[in-house]
């Protein structure tokens, strides 16, 4: 698969791990994460098919005690929990309300 | 009227509802729990009050059909009819969280490009109401060209309608259109194309309201809080076991209570000779020393039911992933440890939804070292007899205390085995992705149901295994009777007494007498017979009946031996029923062989030195 990163995201470089605690955000695109190997794909995908489409909102609602990590997320009315190195695949971009 | 049913297949994903709708349509009792996993086998069962037979099979959820887990894949290989010897299903049965629209319908349009016959059951529209939800199923319906029911499958709202189109494709079977295949360019294409679509059903069909429940994330801020959360964790599981303790006394005296009424009655009545032995000893000694427990493990289960069905345990699951990582588990290995306080066998098959195939295997290892409810009660036994009843710190039950040490030392092993188990190399990462769904009240009637199930689940394992086991063991402590002019205690010459001596040098730097030998072997094809082998061979040994089992063990038995006896039951016998499922899960021989040998080096290791450790420490 074509995953040569966006300008997009380059400009704003906001990765979903990066966020604070009750941040809005919504999804730029997704990006390659070496630490799934061969599966990365299917990972995107899959994070597609949850919801984590561009310019889906997300909201951060919580963290994990050891580095902060897994994070719980809201996209689309669901609650997910997601590791760093997930989270770490979904660019964002902050959004007002 | 067609001879052969008609065979339809619930899919949908996790949690939506299918198991509740497949209840409701066949009067089945399958398990109904809120979180995400729970089915992880197919279920068949023939829908009633129907005009023609239809055949309806229960999946595993799935958010997709381009699968990640061992569950997921069942309910591929289902819909596609990939199992041999299995009919494809004639018609989809759809099952679509309304409150989860997105995520249902993907799927549903998904399910709609392989081009097979589907209607779609839109479930929880009573939740979706209370949130201000409000679709307009006739539009969608025709926007999607699939029929839609709404229901609501915990109260059967809709269930007699969705029957009556069930009834309809039974009477005349939908007739199968050329099978599609499908690819993963597919997937790629259609994951943002279906979401456009998706996007758009529901600007014009849907009203949304934007907000979640505003409880539901005041409480998740507290319960999902890196510290609060944890203390919130292990408060509950310290009041589970101070209440397996307290509030079971009452309940398990009365039995007992009766038991020893029961026996002195027939005592009374009965003449004496073989028969009169043969029920006080064998039947009540034996069977009631079991029954006595039933209680505890009702208290025990009360406490899982509540979890499951609020919604918390994936919130669990969520703090502890990061921990459990270091062992080489994941949050998603928490719910089948869980469920395997309960059962390892459950448990061991709930593993089926973790992806990571190395994960599997060590949780499904480690897994019977979560104590069972056919261990507690073993431990109850034993505490109730060595430790005594006094509050300890101010607020806690010395026995209470002990046993969470008890269960506690299981999870310990668990974590250093897994620990071990972990391999060292670079491994590939596996997502975690885990939903969190809704956090709902619990269901008296979920909770009754519950805890009927698996009180009739004790009392037929009581009425038919153990009840087995006690007569052929009483059996076994009476004959062949002692010899003229004998000099030991007649049971000594007994079949049982024999093979206890035999076995006893084996054991005898564990500390075990010959009667705590014999009580293993029955242990393995149910746990909970170690308590009523004791008894029945203690009854019969002694010439009195009226001394509780408990207080004859704490006669016979030193503090050290106790102590071993309940390290070795920490990790021992797995049995027979947990060694046959980790045959299946991992279809390894080799594997099975591993899993049996290492438990039992494990107990004979603890149980040793246990002894060796308390006796230094006694002397
Ligand atoms: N309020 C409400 N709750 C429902 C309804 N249907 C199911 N539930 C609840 O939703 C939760 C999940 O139900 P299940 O029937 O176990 O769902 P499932 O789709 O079989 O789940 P998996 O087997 O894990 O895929 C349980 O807590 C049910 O009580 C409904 O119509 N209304
Ligand atoms: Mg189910």
């Amino acid at each position: 698969m074509n995953t040569a990163i966006p300008t997009a995201a380059i400009t704003s470089g906001l990765r979903l791990d990066q966020c604070a605690k009750g941040a809005n955000v919504r999804v730029v695109n997704l990006i390659e994460q070496p630490l799934f190997g061969a599966q990365d794909e299917h990972v995107s995908l899959r994070l597609k098919e949850l919801g984590f489409l561009p310019g889906a909102p997300l909201k951060v609602i919580g963290f994990g005690l050891l580095g902060a990590d897994p994070l719980a997320v809201q996209v689309n009315g669901t609650k997910f929990a997601l590791r760093r190195a997930e989270a770490a695949k979904i660019c964002v971009e902050p959004i007002s309300i | 009227m067609s001879a052969v049913p008609i065979r339809l297949a619930l899919v949908g994903n996790p949690n939506c509802g299918k198991t509740s709708l497949f209840n409701r349509l066949t009067g089945a009792r399958a398990k109904v729990a809120n979180y995400p996993g729970v089915t992880v086998e197919r279920r068949s069962g023939m829908v009633t009050a129907l005009e023609n037979p239809a055949e309806l099979v229960d999946l595993p959820g799935t958010y997709s059909l381009f699968v990640t887990s061992p569950d997921e894949q069942v309910a591929r290989d289902v819909i596609l009819g990939q199992l041999a010897g299995e009919r494809r299903p004639d018609l989809l049965v759809a099952v679509v969280d309304a409150c989860n629209l997105r995520l249902g319908l993907r799927l549903v349009l998904e399910l709609r490009s392989l081009n097979r016959p589907m209607v779609l059951a839109l479930n929880q529209m009573d939740e979706a109401r209370r949130r201000g939800i409000s679709i307009n199923t006739a539009a969608l319906s025709q926007a999607i060209g699939i029929p839609i029911i709404e229901t609501v499958a915990v109260n059967s709202q809709g269930v007699t309608e969705l029957r009556k189109v069930l009834d309809s494709y039974a009477q005349q079977p939908p007739i199968p259109n050329g099978e599609q295949v499908l690819t993963l360019s597919d997937r790629q294409e259609s994951v943002e194309a279906l979401y456009d679509q998706i996007e758009s059903l529901i600007k014009q069909h849907v009203i949304q309201p934007a907000e979640f429940p505003r409880w539901q994330d005041r409480l998740d801020a507290v319960v999902m809080h890196p510290v609060l959360g944890l203390v919130v964790l292990f408060t509950t599981l310290l009041v589970i076991f101070q209440a397996v303790f307290a509030w079971a006394t009452p309940a398990v005296d009365l039995i007992d209570g009766a038991f020893a009424a029961l026996g002195e009655g027939v005592a009374g009545t009965l003449p004496d000779g073989i028969l009169k032995d043969f029920i006080v000893d064998g039947l009540i000694a034996g069977v009631g020393g079991v029954l006595v427990f039933l209680p505890q493990i009702l208290i025990l289960f009360l406490f899982i039911l509540i979890l499951e069905d609020t919604g918390y345990l994936t919130r669990a699951a969520f703090l502890l992933d990061r921990p459990m990582r270091e062992l080489g588990l994941s949050g998603r290995s928490f719910i089948p440890l869980l469920s395997s306080f309960a059962c390892a066998v459950p448990g061991i098959m709930a593993t089926r939804t973790i992806a990571d195939p190395r994960e599997r295997f060590i949780t499904i290892m480690v897994a019977p070292l979560m104590t069972c409810s056919a261990r507690l009660p073993v431990y109850a036994l034993i505490i109730a007899a060595f430790i005594p009843q006094q509050t300890v710190w101010g607020i806690f039950n010395l026995q209470g205390l002990t046993l969470f040490v008890l269960y506690f030392a299981g999870v310990v092993s668990a974590a250093l085995i897994a620990w071990f188990m972990r391999r060292r190399a670079a491994r590939e990462e596996f997502p975690l992705l885990l939903e969190l769904p809704s956090y709902r009240w619990p269901m008296a009637y979920h909770l009754l149901i519950g805890l009927r199930e698996r009180a009739w689940i004790f009392l037929r394992r009581v009425g038919t295994i153990i009840l087995a086991l006690s007569i052929v063991l009483w059996f076994l402590a009476t004959f062949p009777g002692a010899p003229e002019g004998a000099t030991q205690p007649a049971i000594d010459y007994s079949f049982a007494g024999q093979l206890g001596h035999f076995m006893q040098p084996l054991f005898a730097p564990l500390g075990f007498n010959w009667q705590m030998c014999i009580a293993l072997i029955p242990a393995m094809g149910a746990r909970e017979v170690a308590v009523s082998a004791l008894a029945t061979v203690y009854a019969v040994g002694e010439e009195s009946i009226d001394a509780a089992l408990g207080a004859t063990l704490a006669a016979s038995w030193s503090l050290p031996v106790a102590y071993a006896y309940l390290a070795w039951f920490v990790y021992a016998p797995q049995c027979i029923s947990t060694i046959a499922v980790v045959k299946r899960e991992t279809n390894s021989a080799k594997a099975t062989t591993f899993f049996t040998i290492y438990l039992f080096a494990l107990a004979y290791f603890a149980a040793w030195a246990t002894y060796q450790i308390a006796s230094a420490i006694v002397n």
